[in-house]
């Protein structure tokens, strides 16, 4: 990473002044020394089996606040054999990685610690909707659609060769989630000593590869 | 250096991640991956539990033989889970007790889950239970959950000469389109007689109530009020207690207390008729 930026830094230091070395990167890099990445363009790809977001789920991320923050958006795909029809659920999800712990010479790591919380809308024809014309205003207080989840996790990654020389190893890095949501807390808070933590979590698996 | 793309390196790089893989793969069946909360698929052990406690009562001699027939009735277990496993120890020491009915919502979010909480409960039951759905049972995906962990949203039983009619009455759910409750199948359910001494009909939605379907409440009382054999109709949804002939028929009509009042209701039918009502707290 730091030889990227110094060999960034050298061909445009004289051009920009004290450019913050990403967006010097993005901006003026030659073509022919890195390719422009636009602001939106997604720094990793995801796919994830289970956690609440889908059977199969895949999507796209970013990585912010020095790699410590991932902010993924994410559709996912639960089959009609799970269903009254199939269910697309569409997540936007932000997970907080406070540290890395390096493991040995080759270039994993290991984040201990990830925590994280979602919002997710399922999208299917046959779900009984919670909030429409069947029923008076505030009838039932949750929505069928719409869910809030958080959950604790962690992940392990493996830097891949680079795509060209001196340029920042893209990772590979398997990832667990496990968490809850919004009625399944409702349902442990009215009960902790019936419902136990475990009773109302869910686990999700996934990984992610930087572009 | 080795060149990193030979063989046994790849296959020392990733042998890990595709052991890891196939390990995931095998871990599918753990119940901790969820696919959505509203995912209506369950273990078998959580699945046709109206067909297996019908199996198992009618596999039961009546604790009270031929005299009478005792049944707990209750309802709207909805995340009621610390009240639902005292229950259990109540019902448990009750004698001659045939089953006990639980009159709908047995889910407070239709989440399948949240019937596989509930049946970890009441399993603990010594005697069978049978449910009837609750308009909470049908939010989300929750009539396929029912239907996959209970079974059949209309069915009846006949158990010591008395038959059980148990009927979806939560026509709000479906929009009060009319069809909800099948007054039909109830129609036929109440003329078929043979071998029955008494009927009792189990539902969520009483038809005095607001989520009633208002067209068919004249039907479906016209039906109850023409079966002569009917001796109870049996509701949920209230969560109170009440005995009422809000239409002035021949039957009474019983509102369950809900799980968190902590009370139940326990029944004595009589073979030739009458009843005897007991309420339980616990």
């Amino acid at each position: 990473m730091r030889r990227f930026f110094s060999v960034c830094g050298g061909l445009l230091g004289s051009v920009l002044l004290a450019p913050p070395p990403g967006a010097a990167a993005q901006t003026a890099a030659p073509a022919d020394t890195l390719p422009a990445r636009r602001w939106h363009a997604p720094h990793h790809l995801v796919g994830q089996f289970a956690g609440g977001q889908g059977l199969i789920t895949a999507g796209v991320g970013y990585r912010l606040n020095r790699n410590r923050l991932d902010l993924d958006l994410l559709a996912g795909y639960v089959p009609r054999r799970y269903s009254i029809t199939p269910m697309g659920i569409f997540t936007a999800k932000a997970t907080f990685m406070p540290w890395t712990v390096p493991l040995g010479p080759r270039g994993w790591a290991v984040r201990p610690l990830a925590l994280g919380g979602y919002l997710s809308y399922t999208a299917s024809k046959g779900l009984n909707a919670t909030q429409d014309g069947k029923y008076p205003s505030g009838y039932y207080w949750w929505s069928a659609h719409g869910r809030v989840g958080g959950f604790l996790g962690g992940r392990i990654a493996y830097p891949l060769p680079a795509k060209r020389p001196g340029a920042a190893p893209r990772l590979v890095s398997l990832y667990y989630e496990l968490g809850t949501n919004d009625l399944y807390l409702a349902s442990w808070w009215g009960n902790p000593r019936g419902l136990s933590p475990l009773d109302v979590a869910t686990l999700g698996v996934g990984l992610k590869l930087d572009l | 250096m080795k060149n990193p793309f030979s063989l046994p390196s790849v296959r020392r790089r990733w042998g890990g991640w595709a052991a890891g893989l196939a390990a995931l793969v095998l871990l599918t069946s753990c119940e901790l991956f969820e696919f959505s909360p509203n995912q209506t698929h369950t273990p078998e052990a959580y699945r046709d539990l109206t067909r297996k406690n019908l199996e198992a009562l009618l596999a039961r001699p009546n604790p009270l033989g031929d005299d009478s027939l005792r049944f707990v009735f209750i309802s709207d277990s909805q995340r009621f889970y610390d009240e639902a496993a005292a229950f259990v120890r109540s019902v448990n020491q009750q004698p001659g007790v045939a089953f006990v009915a639980l009159g709908g919502d047995v889910s407070d979010f239709g989440l399948v889950r949240e019937m596989r909480w509930v049946h970890d409960r009441l399993r603990h039951l010594n005697v069978p239970y049978l449910t009837v759905i609750g308009n909470h049972d049908h939010v989300a995906n929750g009539r396929q959950a029912y239907q996959n962990v209970y079974g059949p949203l209309n069915y009846s039983f006949t158990y010591a000469g008395t038959r059980f009619i148990c009927l979806d009455t939560n026509g709000r759910e479906y929009g009060f389109n009319g069809r909800v409750p099948d007054v039909d199948w109830l129609r036929a359910q109440l003329a078929d007689s043979a071998g029955v001494t008494q009927q009792v009909v189990l539902c969520h939605v009483p038809p005095e109530d607001a989520d009633f379907d208002p067209q068919l409440q004249a039907p479906y009382v016209q039906a109850l009020g023409e079966a002569p054999m009917l001796a109870l109709h049996l509701n949920g949804h209230r969560h109170s207690f009440g005995i009422s002939n809000p239409f002035e028929l021949h039957v009474p009509f019983i509102n369950s207390y809900g799980f968190e009042k902590r009370q139940y209701v326990m029944l004595t039918m009589g073979r030739t008729g009458g009843f005897r009502l007991q309420t339980v707290p616990y």
